[in-house]
């Protein structure tokens, strides 16, 4: 038998037919499919094994005397529900948080909100919070939907790319090589990364600006748009609001102004602002390198801004694309997985949600819960008392990783469903085995707000069940749910919820999904949205200045450090760590370092090294590459025998609550 | 560098491999280093994932010989040269032709980076007694009299014939270099044999990941003659 | 053809090609009927050499019969056999149990140069099936003759006059000498390169791809399909072969149009155009093969 499912690595989504083990476990590419054409990159062919290891948990645990004792369902659900009910007692709902996953299902998503609301509490989050907060915020307040405008077919239909702070051959490698093919047909790519990427190395432009100067970079382009202008006044005219503001702040923003802060020669921001003004349709594609700043919001707003600037929305071939890191992290954000907002990017404060009181017949809790970034912080100084986290690994992948320990050693009750007993789960009370995807039913909504179906190919192994119905199991017992069947009786209630979601069903969303919004007006889905108008009228333009990152290089510190994943590895490795050709060819922690650098400091190539910053210091292996200029190291976040975001300061956007992944002073020491 | 011995007997010959393994963390090709016949000895050194979890492993998994050997039985004149710790196929040939009494047909030149990195010192200190033996290393120390200087320097001095055969092993940019001046000097590239080091993994010619040209080197080598693969461009990584 | 599957699945658990959302695919298939023409949407290689399993157990495999392969997917088989069959015990096992039924094209397909290593029809083939209108005509192994005996002999002229025809209409590549051509510095390789995101994809689409990577797994050993695009491929503890991307192109492409040639007299190749389908960056391995490489 074989299955039509959906790629469990990135939020591309491609969909994938996977053979069972009577027919050979392959994995195929889907030729039909409007997201892959039937392509896949390494991860969807190899990055499957995962599944099939030995080391999958089989059966829940529950810590007794500092060792992991094997118990039934029944045991786990009651040490679970006794012991959440009895902290919700004495300290209230607040005193609970909940972090969920980009890598479940919708369905699941869903669930674990309700689950945290119905028990009375907003502290609801998950890995949106470190990655896409800032794209949802800010493209809902220029635009009215946080969501990428166009599809990845539709890029197609470009003629130039602009695109900032995402190595897309690596990180979304089948949109990345439709950029790759329509550049080599002669289109025209403009890419701004301080990184010498793939990408970066068709470019016919490849600016290489310094780290967390996005805003200053995104001005001057738009700077030399107005100075020759180029940019699109009948779309400025009659669909945007808020021109002349923007306009006073940008015009302080000459490229030879800029130069110093972005180290960027003004010739090359003239030739970009060409590029992307008259060569139109313009397709704007980013991802981490604009959000993961303590600017992100900013910086998000900003492209929006140049956006609006050429009249690049709305129309197929042009638009703006915040590539999604994880599977479902369009989806999970959708479903209300975030502290401020309910399903549907309805505000924690809003009137609107009486809808949700109506809808789950409960009075819900209308005040901001805590983000990711501050639930561990909270557990430290006792606020809050349990956590339970589901398909995460916050002990690799949070900053300051020395607070989140201390935080989750001051916790009464600590639960971690996952797949296998990563680092995060090894510090629970409670672990409970979790199906993959390719064991469960359900949803994932990709980087171009596709939904698209997960099919089951593979039983679990042992007692390890898919995670709505552990959740659906929790919720009975402490949230008074009434109890779901089936993730398709979740997803009817999501259609309910969430009114761009309201057309879609399981029967129409398969085989190939549907882009939402889909609802009575548009009944296929919408492949390119703002077409005539915004949600909220007309697009907003937003002043942005420039202030600098929150770390600078000084006398002893005088590296910036620039974290990220790498092609075979995704996060903190839980899957891809454990399959055997992924694993193979990035097998351990490294730190990408100039050769001027490198010489300099007399490091030799596989070097063990010492990168300390203000926060903390690991211990890792040289690798000498031109991909990084001088002064700027890469680490990737993956490994846990050496975690990097012990790097990596508190510093939070003030808007969005994401740490600045992107730029900590470092220094070397061999 | 550490040595292994087990109980079971070698069934190879110098120049062959076995499959080692550590049950749960994978295997390595590691080439025996005791001769044909005596008990089954390697010397590793902890280099990759397996090779340092070797070390202390209360069980070893073992499967082979596999490949080929050197041909020594065929030549009368057999000049050794093995650079830095390429040495244990050399230490089995020893030990095979010790066995045979033939140990007068062999000469070894080996060559270390410095004093501190020759390999099986105090063995080389008793073969000396019957055996031909030189000893270089690139750099010397205050204690070190032998001579100093590259490996393919010494074969100069062989005082076997320009018929002789040559085994060569060692780091690729050594074997590159004794090759160059062996052939200068006059040695025909038939009668030179290089042991070549590949990612192998099956050992059977059936994974494919150790061609060198046309080749497997679990298969047709690791034990390859010269003129057959002196065409192929990968011969030296 | 419906009672010699009823014969045959007597014998062997049948598996055959089968439509999913529109992609054809390999399943079990219990009557003839729901067996799909087309051309599949993969080789199934799978059914010789599982993408992941244990090798420390070899169980007994069942007889197998697979209908629908495509002849460039199964001539796949018979070139691998030259490298593989008899050395690897699972391959062996499962090739000897496993009853192929070919149905040749009707039609070229699009991209498709079969033609230049031999064409449709297959020398060597278990069952080979071409459809004429409502007329199946079948060529039979020795092996499996049992299965025919109730019907007509006919001489071979139907097939070679249908391998003219079908050689007509598609172009047939400068294969020959191939592998004395190619150039070991030629620009194609960085070319590709500058595109190629090292997916896997060519590898693992292709018929006569059979590399695979061994590692444990806490009490189990096990192979994987592998690449050869990839790095770790030939990374050792005495460095890397080919480190760089463009070597690594190369070397698919040397195996297959040189290596191979020089050591078992044959292409590995048959110009069934998977990889260039699968190709997420559009390289094309009939460049290859139609490179003047005498100008560089």
């Amino acid at each position: 038998m074989s299955v039509l499912t959906v790629c469990p690595y990135c939020g591309t989504g491609c969909q994938i037919i996977v053979n069972d083990s009577d027919t050979g476990e392959r994995v195929t590419g889907y030729s039909k499919s409007p997201v892959n054409s039937g392509k896949l990159c390494i991860k969807g062919y190899s990055g499957l094994s995962y599944n099939f290891s030995k080391q999958r948990l089989k059966y829940p645990q529950i810590k007794r005397n500092g060792e992991f004792v094997r118990v039934t369902w029944e045991e786990a659900f009651g040490e679970v529900s006794t012991k959440l009910l009895g902290i919700i007692k004495r300290y209230g709902p607040d005193a609970v948080a909940f972090q969920s996953s980009a890598k479940c299902t919708n369905e699941e998503n869903y669930l674990m909100q309700k689950i945290a609301r119905l028990v009375g509490t907003n502290n609801i989050d998950h890995c949106a919070r470190s990655c896409h907060s800032p794209t949802a915020l800010g493209l809902i307040t220029t635009l009215g939907a946080g969501a990428a405008t166009g599809s990845i077919r539709s890029l197609e239909d470009s003629k130039t790319y602009f695109v900032i702070g995402s190595n897309t051959t690596e990180q979304h490698p089948i949109i990345g090589t439709e950029i790759v093919k329509e550049r080599k047909k002669g289109k025209n790519l403009v890419v701004a990364d301080p990184r010498k990427t793939q990408l970066a190395e068709l470019a016919t432009l490849h600016l290489q600006f310094n780290p967390g100067t996005d805003v200053a970079l995104l001005n001057s382009i738009m700077y030399s748009i107005l100075e020759e202008q180029l940019q699109d006044e009948n779309f400025i005219e009659s669909r945007t609001q808020g021109y002349t503001d923007f306009k006073t702040e940008v015009e302080k923003y000459a490229p030879e102004v800029t130069e110093g802060i972005t180290g960027i020669d003004p010739q090359d921001i003239r030739e970009a602002a060409r590029l992307i003004a008259s060569e139109r349709p313009t397709a704007i594609l980013y991802a981490m390198g604009i959000t993961q700043h303590i600017h992100g919001t900013e910086n998000v707003m900003s492209v929006s801004n140049l956006a609006l600037l050429t009249g690049n929305i709305g129309v197929r071939g042009s638009g703006i694309f915040p590539l999604r890191g994880q599977n479902n992290v369009q989806g999970s954000s959708d479903m209300g997985d975030l502290s401020e907002w309910y399903p549907g990017y309805v505000p924690v404060d809003s009137p609107r949600v009486k809808k949700f009181e109506e809808l789950w017949q409960k009075t819900l809790p209308k005040t901001k819960g805590l983000a990711l970034s501050e639930m561990f912080d909270a557990a430290a100084d006792g606020r809050i008392k349990a956590i339970y986290v589901m398909g995460e690994n916050p002990l690799v992948t949070e900053t300051a990783i020395s607070d989140v320990e201390k935080g989750i050693e001051n916790l009464e009750l600590f639960v971690v469903q996952d797949i296998f007993m990563t680092l995060t789960a090894g510090a629970a009370d409670v672990v409970l085995p979790a199906a993959t995807s390719l064991e469960k039913e359900g949803t994932f909504t990709n980087t171009e707000r596709r939904i698209q179906k997960v099919n089951k190919v593979f039983d679990p192994p042992g007692e390890a069940k898919p995670d709505w119905w552990i959740l659906n199991e929790i919720g009975k017992r402490v949230a008074g749910i009434r109890g779901y069947v089936s993730p398709r009786m979740i997803f009817e209630e999501i259609g309910n919820a969430i009114p761009s979601y309201s057309g879609a069903s399981y029967d129409n969303i398969y085989p190939t999904g549907k882009q939402w919004p889909i609802n009575s007006d548009e009944p296929d889905g919408t492949e390119i949205l703002h077409t005539k108008s915004f949600p909220i009228g007309r697009g907003k333009f937003i002043p942005v200045s420039y202030g600098p990152p929150a770390e600078s290089v000084d006398e002893k510190y005088d590296l910036i450090m620039t974290t990220g994943r790498n092609y075979f590895h995704y996060h903190s490795g839980t899957m891809s760590r454990r399959t055997d050709i992924l694993n193979r060819e990035s097998p351990g922690p490294y730190a990408e370092i100039s050769p001027e650098d490198a010489k300099r400091l007399g490091v030799r190539n596989s070097q063990y090294i010492t990168i300390e910053s203000r926060h903390g210091s690991i211990k890792t292996q040289a690798r000498i590459t031109n991909r990084v200029p001088a002064g700027i190291i890469f680490v990737p976040f993956h490994f846990d025998e050496s975690r990097v975001n012990r790097l990596v300061g508190k510093k939070l956007d003030p808007l969005s609550k994401i740490p600045e992944f992107k730029v900590v002073a470092v220094r070397v020491l061999t | 560098m550490y040595s292994i011995e087990f109980k079971t007997k070698n069934k190879g010959k110098a120049g062959q491999f076995y499959m080692l393994s550590v049950p749960g963390v994978g295997e390595a090709p590691i080439s025996v280093a005791s001769g044909s016949g005596r008990r089954l000895v390697f010397t590793i050194r902890s280099i990759g994932t397996v090779t340092a979890r070797m070390k202390g492993s209360k069980s070893v998994g073992l499967r082979g010989p596999y490949g080929t050997y050197w041909p020594w039985k065929d030549n009368d004149e057999i000049v050794a040269v093995a650079g830095g710790i390429g040495v244990p196929p050399i230490r089995s040939l020893i030990e095979e032709m010790e066995d045979s009494k033939m140990t007068e047909r062999l000469e070894v030149l080996y060559g270390a980076r410095s004093p501190s990195d020759i390999v099986y010192k105090n063995q080389f200190k008793e073969w000396k007694k019957d055996l031909d033996i030189h000893i270089t290393v690139d750099k010397g120390d205050s204690e070190w009299k032998g001579s100093v200087g590259f490996v393919p320097s010494l074969l100069k001095d062989s005082h076997f014939s320009k018929n002789a055969a040559l085994f060569v092993i060692g780091p690729p940019l050594m074997m590159m270099n004794t090759v160059k001046e062996a052939l200068k000097l006059g040695y025909k590239d038939d009668r030179i044999f290089l042991s070549l080091e590949r990612r192998m993994e099956c050992g059977i010619g059936v994974c494919g990941h150790c061609n060198v040209g046309q080749y497997y080197a679990c298969e047709s080598g690791p034990i390859f003659n010269y003129s057959t693969v002196k065409g192929e461009q990968e011969l030296f990584l | 053809m419906k009672e010699v599957f009823a014969a045959i699945s007597k014998d062997f658990e049948t598996f055959g090609t089968i439509e999913k959302e529109g992609e054809v695919i390999f399943d079990k298939v219990n009557d003839f009927e729901h067996i799909s023409e087309k051309r599949s949407r993969y080789a199934p290689k799978e059914f010789l050499i599982k993408r992941n399993e244990n090798v420390l157990l070899l169980e007994e495999q069942t007889r197998r019969a697979v209908f629908g392969v495509k002849s460039c997917d199964l001539k796949g088989f018979y070139q691998m056999d030259k490298q593989i069959l008899g050395k690897d015990p699972f391959y062996t096992e499962r090739r000897e149990k496993t009853l192929f039924v070919n149905f040749v094209c009707n039609e070229p397909c699009d991209g498709g140069f079969c033609t230049s290593f031999g064409g449709p029809i297959l020398d060597q083939y278990d069952l080979q099936v071409l459809r004429d209108g409502k007329d199946y005509h079948i060529m039979v192994s020795d092996k499996f003759k049992e299965y025919f005996n109730d019907y007509r002999e006919e001489g071979d002229s139907f097939f070679s006059r249908f391998s003219e025809s079908f050689n007509s209409k598609m172009d047939v590549l400068p294969v020959d000498g191939l592998e004395g051509r190619m150039k070991w510095n030629s620009g194609l390789w960085k070319e590709f390169a500058s595109r190629c995101i090292s997916c896997g994809a060519c590898n693992f689409s292709c018929p006569t791809c059979y590399c695979f990577d061994l590692y444990d797994d806490e009490n189990e050993r096990k192979r994987e399909w592998d690449s050869c695009i990839l790095s770790g491929f030939t990374s050792s503890s005495a460095g890397n072969v080919r480190k760089d991307l463009d070597e690594r192109l190369r070397q698919r492409f040397y195996h297959k149009y040189v290596y191979f040639k020089k050591s078992k007299g044959e292409y590995l190749c048959t110009g069934c155009n998977r990889c260039v389908e699968d190709c997420p960056v559009g390289i094309d391995i009939k460049e290859v093969i139609t490179h003047d490489y005498s100008i560089e």
